[in-house]
């Protein structure tokens, strides 16, 4: 019965079978040539693409190097610290990414798209740091979820932390942040975007030894970056540490001394020009910069007209007022303008080209030698010598003793100061040097203009005897326990004769043990040498005087600048107080005090 | 019972059963990573689908293409449900559930109406326009119904239906040319207003992956990827790193076929391919009793090489990813059930002529 249901002819269904036969044979060897294309010819270039997808070679930031005191206490370490990263690549929402990363960062959402359009040049899977010194909670919260926010990552780093906060702050200095300029520049090709780098102080001028070696890992990732297997790492080394010269137990009392004055202090071991203590105030707790900071924050602290950030010891320039009678006596003394015999009298005040210039003991000294003069800081004995020498004389030995140009001090942006002569004036102001000026220079007034770091060296000189120690803040450089780098003690001597620093020491010692200018600064048992300063100010347009009461505004700044003892010279130091007022009142006690503490602590007293 | 025994195309069942069995153990590797259980749904599907084999094969030939357009009929009536249903309670898809088990009712209307035409085409000798039309509506009725569902994949597959119907029959040139142009005029219609933006951007991903390369041409650039390194011998079962770090997308389904050169390599790809090649071949080379089964035939082995040249074409980023799984190997139980379906109706009718 079915057979009659067929009626397609033979060749019919033979054709359609050849046909089919064919067109299955020609359609399967094709297919077999397309896998074969793919998995043998090409399959180098998609193993590649296929490792490429799982890999991910990531930076490990290394932790950066310790900064210690002479004691090995540390000054500056590091701390752990959880930062949000955000990976592009896995981000489906950009909004709703960006409502997300603004909740676990408590930044505003324009605040995060502006940090990630920094990273624009950088891959997709680039891990973009969002957020510092992340809450534990919020940790917590991403990491036990982290499938639903495969675009977050939670990285684990050192951050860098002050342990004594604001204590010895310009001397640290501060880290922040790379800028995309930087890393533009021949300076930033070791670093990347969220990389921190040494901005001020010590972090700054040893920033190559303290900032160590990043390490990298080669880790197999699945399509949602969840880490699956760590493949290789390269551990990252810590950076060197930095021992410093800085006794930390000094530093803090002198601090502690300073909380109601902004000033410097700076203070110097004789035997090896190695700082003691640098103080400078106000300060600031470096540790906001390497957090983040917010715009107000900065604000704050970088137009504070106390200027926090600014290194008083090293960038602050001040009109050295008395304290440069000392280089004054020791130019006239060499020089031969005067000697032990040469006596003025001081009847107070005294007529120079046609102006009254006045001393200030309004009364009169009295007849002064050069030891007497230095004792009482008799102004009219050093406007006579000043009037017999040249400026030119002046500005030689001032420069000789170490003003006008940076001490060399291993410290970034120290200040040069000025040392004025009659071609600077040519130059800047276009006038010839009147003689009346020199009379005002011979006081340390006028248009000179020192740096305390700069007294510093120059009453280290005295105090040697011509001894002209390089200052420094590094004792050496340790990496891995072996030392790299140590600092040699380097000293220079000054051509003037020993019997003339002598004899400025002689008036120095009297200053403080003879009823001098500075016998506020008297310790029994200890042979204290020094000069007292009070600089007049030019009060009138800075606007770091308009937070200070009117009385104080035009208050004088307060210089002392010692050593002891006087005899093998142990230390010297310099005191600076803005406007301190008189400074055998207030600068040289303090001094006293400074001493007092450190020959005490060494058993020296 | 013993005739029917030795008359079985023995072979042809056991490739079938192969390429399922190799389709449950790469189930297993697609769900290995996220520990899923779907080859376990598999297995069971692949049960019913055989238990499904079976009963369909029992059945008279007669009686099947008798009761074809019933079932046809039948069929679309449930999918116009469907989509009503689906327009009331928004996004109801093609799925339909049946107490735990979801059914794809889609997917089971290619084989009534590979019979219903089938039957119609005996009743004429040449395409005409009146028989044009009439086969137009015949397939063009469930295409509509299940695009709206929406379900791209098994729509496109049953236009297929169309050009093979044209290679069996003789036809005029200019209902030729007419089809053409139809088929273009439909294809820029379901283009503009039928497609579903993802679908649209799949299409312009497959012309150019890698410019989407992280968003729309993911999936092609990773399945080529996934292949690709695969290499010769494969990185080993369960060891492809695309597949089990999920790189490779919809790897149980539409890319089962590159999780198999990634982990066993183009070997086993060769193997797959014949074991294909065998089962088509075969399908080929039969008697029959009666026009509709010989045109059945043609239609029904038609319609899974398309899909599965254009799942392997998919695989290898020569044809858009248009959710097309590979007939007998990827997960889906309707699908497999009735493939197994269509297959007792074809292997039945090769044995009926052994019988007589």
């Amino acid at each position: 019965m079915y057979p009659s249901k067929r009626k397609l002819s033979p060749a019919y269904i033979k054709k359609s079978a050849l046909v089919s036969a064919i067109f299955l044979i020609a359609v399967f060897l094709g297919i077999l040539v397309a896998f074969w294309n793919i998995q043998i010819i090409n399959n180098e270039y998609y193993r590649r693409l296929a490792i490429k997808n799982i890999t991910r070679s990531i930076d490990l930031s290394a932790p950066r190097g310790l900064i210690v005191d002479s004691e090995r206490v540390a000054l500056s370490e590091n701390k752990i610290n959880f930062t949000l990263y955000l990976v592009r690549e896995n981000v489906i929402d950009m909004e709703k990414t960006l409502r997300l990363a603004s909740f676990f960062s408590a930044k505003n959402p324009d605040a995060i798209r502006a940090i990630i359009a920094k990273y624009k040049k950088y891959p997709q899977f680039y891990r973009i740091p969002i957020k510092n010194n992340l809450a534990r909670a919020i940790v917590i919260f991403i990491e036990s979820r982290q499938e639903e926010f495969p675009e977050f990552v939670i990285g684990v780093e050192p951050t860098r932390t002050y342990p004594f906060e604001n204590c010895a702050a310009n001397v640290l200095g501060y880290i922040s942040e790379i800028t995309e300029a930087e890393l533009g520049s021949k300076e930033g090709k070791d670093y990347a975007l969220g990389d921190f780098i040494g901005r001020s102080g010590i972090e700054k001028q040893y920033e190559p030894f303290l900032k160590g070696t990043k390490g990298s890992q080669i880790v197999i990732k699945d399509n949602l970056e969840k880490i699956q297997k760590v493949e290789s790492e390269v551990k990252p080394v810590i950076g060197a540490t930095v021992v410093l010269t800085l006794n930390l137990e000094l530093q803090k009392f002198i601090e502690a001394l300073f909380v109601d004055y902004s000033g410097a202090v700076g203070v110097v071991d004789l035997r090896t020009g190695g700082i003691l203590a640098m103080v400078s105030k106000p300060d600031f707790n470096p540790e906001v910069f390497s957090q983040e900071m917010d715009m107000e924050q900065w604000l704050a602290l970088s137009s504070d007209p106390q200027k926090p950030l600014q290194n008083k010891f090293l960038q602050g320039i001040y009109s050295p007022g008395s304290v440069f009678k000392i280089i004054m006596a020791l130019a006239g003394l060499q020089e031969k303008f005067i000697n032990t015999a040469t006596v003025v009298h001081c009847s107070g005040s005294q007529d120079f080209y046609g102006r009254e210039f006045h001393c200030w003991n309004l009364y009169g000294h009295g007849t002064m030698n050069i030891v007497s003069a230095l004792q009482n800081s008799c102004n009219i004995f050093f406007y006579n010598l000043g009037k017999r020498m040249d400026i030119e004389l002046i500005a030689r030995y001032a420069r000789l003793m170490g003003l006008g140009e940076r001490s060399g001090i291993d410290m970034p942006s120290e200040n040069t100061g000025l040392v004025p002569n009659s071609a600077w004036k040519m130059r800047t102001m276009k006038q010839r040097w009147f003689p009346g000026e020199t009379i005002s220079v011979a006081i340390g007034h006028g248009s000179m203009n020192v740096t305390p770091v700069q007294l510093l060296k120059m009453i280290a000189t005295v105090a040697t005897r011509g001894r002209m120690p390089r200052l420094h803040l590094l004792q050496r450089i340790e990496k891995e326990g072996k030392k790299i780098v140590e600092f040699k003690p380097e000293f220079t001597q000054v051509p003037i004769a020993a019997e003339n620093f002598q004899l400025v020491i002689e008036g120095l010692f009297r200053v403080v043990n003879d009823g001098g200018t500075g016998r506020t600064a008297a310790i029994a048992g200890l042979d204290i040498c020094g000069k007292t300063g009070t600089s007049q100010i030019i009060a009138k347009e800075n606007p770091k005087y308009e937070t200070l009461t009117k009385e104080k505004r035009f208050m004088p700044n307060s210089w002392f600048v010692s050593f002891a003892p006087k005899d093998n010279p142990r230390l010297a130091m310099v005191v600076l107080i803005e406007n301190g007022g008189d400074a055998g009142a207030i600068a040289a006690p303090l001094a006293a005090r400074i001493y007092q503490k450190y020959f005490a602590d060494e058993g020296l007293l | 019972m013993k005739d029917y025994f030795k008359y079985f195309d023995k072979l042809t069942f056991v490739l079938l059963l192969l390429l399922s069995l190799i389709g449950i153990v790469l189930i297993f590797s697609a769900g290995f990573p996220l520990k899923e259980s779907d080859y376990i749904k598999q297995m069971v599907w692949l049960f019913v689908s055989l238990a499904g084999f079976f009963i369909v094969f029992s059945l008279k030939i007669d009686f099947v293409f008798r009761n074809a357009l019933t079932v046809y009929l039948g069929l679309l009536f449930i999918l116009a449900l469907q989509v009503v249903a689906g327009r009331i309670s928004a996004g109801t898809k093609s799925w339909f559930r049946l107490g735990a088990v979801g059914m794809q009712f889609s997917e089971f209307v290619k084989i009534p109406l590979a019979l219903v035409l089938a039957k119609t085409m005996v009743r004429f000798q040449q395409v005409t326009w009146k028989t044009f039309i009439l086969l137009i509506l015949l397939v063009a009725g469930p295409i509509f119904l299940i695009i709206l569902q929406p379900d791209l994949g098994v729509s496109f597959i049953l236009c297929s239906f169309i050009p093979i119907i044209i290679l069996l029959k003789k036809i005029r040139p200019l209902i030729l040319i007419t089809s053409l142009i139809l088929a273009l005029l439909c294809g820029m219609l379901v283009w503009s207003s039928g497609l579903k933006t993802y679908q649209r951007n799949r299409i312009i991903s497959f012309m150019n992956p890698s410019k989407y390369k992280t968003s729309i041409g993911y999936q092609i650039i990773q399945s080529k990827i996934a292949i690709g390194s695969g290499g010769l011998s494969g990185k080993g079962y369960l060891k492809g790193s695309q597949s089990q770090y999920q790189f490779l997308p919809a790897r149980h389904t539409d890319f089962i076929i590159s999780v198999i050169g990634e982990e066993l390599g183009f070997i086993s790809i060769a193997v797959l391919l014949f074991i294909f090649f065998i089962i088509f071949y075969r399908q080929f080379k039969f008697n029959f009793q009666s026009d509709e089964e010989f045109y059945f035939i043609y239609l029904f082995n038609g319609l899974i090489l398309f899909q599965f040249l254009i799942n392997v074409a998919m695989a290898i980023g020569l044809f858009p990813v248009l959710g097309i799984s590979l007939p007998f190997v990827s997960y889906g139980g309707s699908s497999l059930l009735s493939f197994y379906i269509g297959e007792a109706i074809i292997l039945r009718i090769k044995i009926n002529n052994y019988l007589t």
